[in-house]
């Protein structure tokens, strides 16, 4: 659970739908109902939100310099400074929505078959968000060239508006439906917003940090209620955590020139399948 | 700034439990989830507060 939940939560494929679907599929014995169940999730996140500290620490570094001297100064002088500003008006949106509608949502949304449903919504967002893409190539006339000269023609992380950077944020509520992805809503908003792939997947990791970082954090309390094996749930963080630290690493280096269709392909076949295999009741 | 005040208000009202709306258990005694949430609000506000000033060199 803790290598699906950490390779799942980076990839745009939906942790949260396959946190749901393959428990059910594969007949495990944990229910999501389960009280030790949040816990543990609240575990595997924290070991996302480690390994992404990990991957970008010296990022990290720079950008609470920058936002401290921009908070005080009143004023944005360099990129890191202007990227941590986007990355505090990303995490408001997100921020809002989750503490006044993430329960609720997910109280409405916490079947396998919804999650499937979503899942198949969630490519199929993925395939629109690459529509878009190739149509904006298409007017930039980066027809006729390579995917590195293509990706070179759009903006880096920085240079995203302020605007954009706060519908990108709200974006991130989408992922409390169990099925549609977190990082495949925010990777598909930058693009929107007129970044390269890799900047895009950039900045969704950089703005999941405090999201996943603080939802965790909250909920430590939970960890120390009576009953918990708090050494399996460990266990499950560390392996998140690696799994997290190999997806991040393999997804920066595949949004070079790679795209978001393989993964939203993938979406609404497994969302299909899992329906059916669901109705056959397998 | 006034924002920001305000927020720090809902921040110190939430966390006391004295501010029980939008919320899931209107029995809880404190909300912490949504009193950190303010107190980010109240920073962030004061930041723009300071941002929007007018700059003397």
């Amino acid at each position: 659970m803790g290598l699906l939940q950490g390779a799942s939560e980076l990839f745009p494929v939906s942790s949260l739908g396959h946190a749901v679907l393959v428990p059910s599929l594969l007949h495990w014995s944990f229910k999501q109902s389960d009280p030790s169940f949040v816990p543990f999730l609240v575990l595997l996140h924290l070991g996302t939100a480690g390994a992404l500290l990990v991957l970008y620490r010296d990022e990290w570094v720079g950008l609470i310099r920058g936002f401290v001297a921009a908070a005080i100064r009143g004023q944005i002088r360099t990129d890191t400074e202007r990227l941590s500003m986007l990355l505090l008006v990303g995490t408001i949106p997100a921020g809002i929505l989750g503490v006044f509608l993430e329960s609720r949502i997910k109280g409405f949304f916490a079947n396998p078959e919804e999650a499937a449903a979503f899942l198949i919504v969630n490519g199929m967002l993925m395939l629109g968000f690459e529509v878009l893409r190739r149509r904006s190539e298409r007017k930039s006339s980066a027809q006729g060239v390579s995917r590195a000269e293509q990706e070179g023609q759009f903006a880096t992380a920085e240079r995203i508006s302020f605007r954009a950077a706060a519908i990108v944020g709200a974006c991130q509520a989408l992922a409390f439906l169990p099925g549609i992805s977190r990082s495949g809503v925010t990777i598909g908003g930058g693009l929107l917003a007129g970044l390269r792939h890799e900047e895009a997947a950039r900045f969704s990791f950089l703005l999941a940090t405090p999201v996943i970082l603080a939802a965790g954090l909250v909920e430590v309390p939970q960890l120390f209620a009576n009953g918990v094996p708090v050494g399996e749930y460990v266990a499950g963080a560390v392996l998140a955590g690696l799994a997290a630290y190999a997806s991040a690493r393999f997804l920066l280096r595949y949004f070079r020139s790679g795209r978001l269709d393989p993964y939203g392909w993938y979406c609404v076949a497994a969302g299909l399948v899992s329906l059916g295999l669901l109705a056959l009741n397998l | 700034m006034v924002i920001g005040i305000l927020c720090v208000l809902a921040a110190v009202l939430y966390y006391e439990g004295i501010l029980q709306i939008f919320v899931t258990d209107s029995h809880a005694a404190h909300h912490t989830t949504h009193a950190i949430l303010f107190a980010v609000l109240a920073v962030a506000s004061f930041i723009a507060a300071n941002f929007a000033r007018e700059k003397v060199y």
